[in-house]
């Protein structure tokens, strides 16, 4: 499958709290692990620059965001750069209905954090399962 | 005189999740902030200079900011220098590892033993930095140094709409607040800290408190010689209403 009709993942990037670090492990399963074939990642720094390239991506494709806090930045991001979101996942979210996964650690995840992520990407993939439907049909 | 907050160094780290040198930065900054100069250094998500407010995008001229990037195409350093202000120093893993003759960082999740040296030699480079910085008379006016070594005068922030004070999410970003200055609306940036540092002081309001407000905000921000008057009745009035408020409080 091409690139060009991959689901668009962008996680958060940030890097002083929990939350950011769950959201890119959940990324990374999905792109990694669950959906290698049918999802990409773009990182958020090359929005933040304006970066042609990714910016054509998030517009020719249908994206999902994985914002680390209130801010939403990876959502704000997408649409500041033309491209529009299709699913928004938040890790706070996660957290509210997995509250026995409490994460903790960010250069490394303790097991709720890794726990968590893995339920997050498990809810992404659907997503991405979904969108590749639509899609498809 | 109250104590201004103390002088810190910013990082930002590119983090560009997909590539392994991006994996790199973020742990890189993380070792720093975290273990090598935890008291001397603040981050903020790249992010924020757009998706934040004025505190966030005046991060880099309230802060010698050193940008760690993965890559040459330096997202961090451009974007923060498009967005903030120009960094006082930057660093690319990828020329740090053809340096050292590291082999090639692996695994995004998991870092190989490469990417694990190349963490490390990123890190103390920017501890090095940190320390170097940290010696250099840092103007938080004109972001720069003010012996006017590297760095050019960074842009003024833009006017904000909203009248929050705001914090990054990292919890480092520069408090700010939106004031009415004869009618209009300007964002003075480190006013709510300079506030708390008079309240904390006891400093209750007077006209010799607000003339000590006025050189404190001078600091922080560019002042038209011809606009002092208004921005001593802004301070006032402003000031009178922070320490009403926080006697209520007690």
């Amino acid at each position: 499958m091409d690139d060009t009709t991959k689901v668009i993942i962008i996680p958060c990037s940030g890097i002083g709290k929990t939350y950011g670090t769950v959201s890119r492990e959940a990324a990374y399963e999905v792109i990694d692990v669950i959906c290698p074939q049918t999802s990409t990642l773009v990182p958020l720094s090359k929005l933040v620059l304006g970066d042609e390239e990714a910016k054509t991506a998030i517009a020719e494709n249908r994206v999902i965001t994985i914002d680390g806090c209130a801010l939403a930045c990876a959502t704000k991001m997408v649409e500041e750069s033309g491209g529009s979101v299709n699913h928004q996942f938040a890790v706070l979210d996660a957290y509210r209905r997995h509250r026995q996964m409490k994460p903790r650690g960010i250069s490394e995840l303790n097991e709720g954090g890794l726990q968590l992520a893995h339920a997050l990407a498990t809810e992404i993939a659907a997503a991405v399962d979904e969108l590749q439907g639509e899609e498809n049909a | 005189m109250p104590e201004l907050p103390q002088k810190k160094v910013g990082i930002v780290a590119c983090s560009g999740e997909e590539i392994a040198e991006g994996t790199v930065t973020r742990l890189a900054a993380l070792k720093v902030l975290e273990e090598l100069r935890p008291q001397d250094t603040v981050t903020i998500c790249l992010p924020l200079f757009l998706a934040g407010g004025e505190g966030e995008r005046a991060f880099a001229r309230f802060y010698p900011t050193i940008a760690i990037d993965g890559c040459d195409l330096r997202c961090a350093a451009r974007a923060t220098e498009a967005f903030s202000g120009k960094p006082a120093a930057s660093i690319v893993v990828t020329d740090i590892i053809a340096e050292k003759g590291f082999n090639p960082p692996q695994g995004l999740r998991r870092l190989n033993e490469a990417g694990q040296q190349a963490v490390q030699e990123t890190a103390d480079r920017t501890a090095a930095l940190v320390d170097e910085l940290l010696d250099k008379k840092w103007s938080r006016r004109n972001g720069g140094f003010r012996n006017g070594d590297f760095i050019e005068q960074a842009p003024r922030p833009q006017t904000a709409t909203c009248t929050v004070v705001q914090a990054c999410a990292c919890g480092s970003g520069i408090p700010v607040q939106i004031v009415d200055i004869a009618g209009h609306e300007a964002t003075i940036i480190a006013l709510p800290a300079i506030f708390e540092q008079f309240r904390v002081a006891g400093k209750g309001p007077s006209a010799e408190t607000t003339a000590a407000i006025l050189e404190q905000v001078k600091i922080y921000n560019t002042l038209n010689t011809e606009d002092e008057k208004a921005y001593r009745d802004m301070l006032s009035r402003e000031y009178s209403t922070f320490w009403g408020a926080e006697e209520q409080v007690v």
